[in-house]
């Protein structure tokens, strides 16, 4: 056992398998597209961006922290499968899971628009099996 | 008042990226002059270094003239960690090429510009300048190692009859 999970596809899998079985759901990236080179009009603010939503799963939805503060955002924590992130960084075309989560605008999650506030990475082997996204529902939400 | 400050915007972008043309940011793929507006772009609470931010704060309207004069103030913040194959022991040094290009590009005749709209293709010039003051430096805010420092600048325009 010990020497399977030295292996990092064998982490990745039991990482997938477990967020799958412990209520596993999806998640969307939003991802802004690319600026115009030389186009001055998104600099003004006169044109905005088109967006993609990327589909991310299995993740695991949970709460960050036990108690809400009046007047400040709530943290949540977003458990990624490591697969699912190197798929998308794969079809994206980004180096790294750090690059594609920095140019993500936020996360859709139930209709609200989370920003992503912090990521983290399990590795084994330099190879992450799990990412942990701390995101930030907006203060307009906030009860 | 929009275009004014767009105004100065495209006018301080210009300058500093031909004080220092090896300046420049990568935004949504793009590479470009490190000069930014903060209210243009995307909320993100990454702060970009190395490069300028500009953030419009007070905004004054003097109804006594025969068009009325408008004072607003830009801040620009910028802030450097130094190279990290430096160890950041060059953060210093970073932040004052930093405020000396800032410098430069402020204080060089003349310090107006047409006031131009661009919300037309192509960018239509309008009837008045848009003129700014000396840059008041702020001290720098140390923060680990990230030195930081914000410069407010009072920029000037006449609003025009029928402008926004």
């Amino acid at each position: 056992m010990a020497d399977l999970l030295m292996d990092s596809g064998a982490a990745v899998r039991t990482a997938n398998v477990l967020l799958r079985g412990v209520g596993g759901r999806t998640v969307l990236l939003r991802m802004p597209a690319m600026a115009s080179a030389g186009d001055v009009t998104e600099q003004l603010g006169l044109a905005t961006p088109q967006f993609q939503d990327l589909e991310l799963a299995p993740v695991v939805f949970r709460s960050a922290r036990a108690t809400v503060t009046e007047g400040k955002a709530t943290r949540w924590e977003l458990l990624v499968a490591g697969d699912a992130v190197e798929t998308l960084v794969g079809s994206m075309g980004y180096g790294a899971a750090e690059s594609l989560f920095g140019a993500t605008f936020g996360v859709l999650i139930d209709g609200v628009l989370m920003t992503i506030e912090s990521t983290t990475a399990s590795e084994v082997r330099g190879s992450a099996y799990l990412y942990r996204l701390v995101v930030r529902a907006p203060l307009v939400q906030v009860v | 008042m929009q275009n004014a400050k767009d105004t100065f915007y495209i006018t301080l972008q210009a300058r500093l990226a031909a004080v220092n043309p090896s300046r420049t940011i990568v935004v949504r793929g793009v590479t470009r002059p490190a000069v930014l507006v903060e209210e243009n772009e995307l909320p993100s609470d990454a702060v970009p270094l190395d490069a300028f931010r500009l953030r419009w704060t007070v905004l004054k309207v003097d109804p006594q003239a025969a068009l009325p004069l408008v004072t607003m103030a830009c801040e620009i913040r910028y802030a450097t960690d130094g190279n990290a194959g430096n160890g950041g022991m060059d953060r210093g040094r970073l932040l004052a090429a930093m405020d000396a290009e800032l410098a430069a590009a402020l204080g060089a005749p003349p310090r107006s510009v047409t006031k131009t709209s661009y919300s037309t293709a192509p960018p239509t010039a309008l009837g008045t300048n848009v003129f700014w003051g000396d840059a008041a430096f702020a001290p720098v805010a140390v923060t680990d190692e990230r030195l930081e420092r914000v410069a407010t600048v009072e920029v000037f325009c006449y609003q025009e009859a029928g402008e926004l």
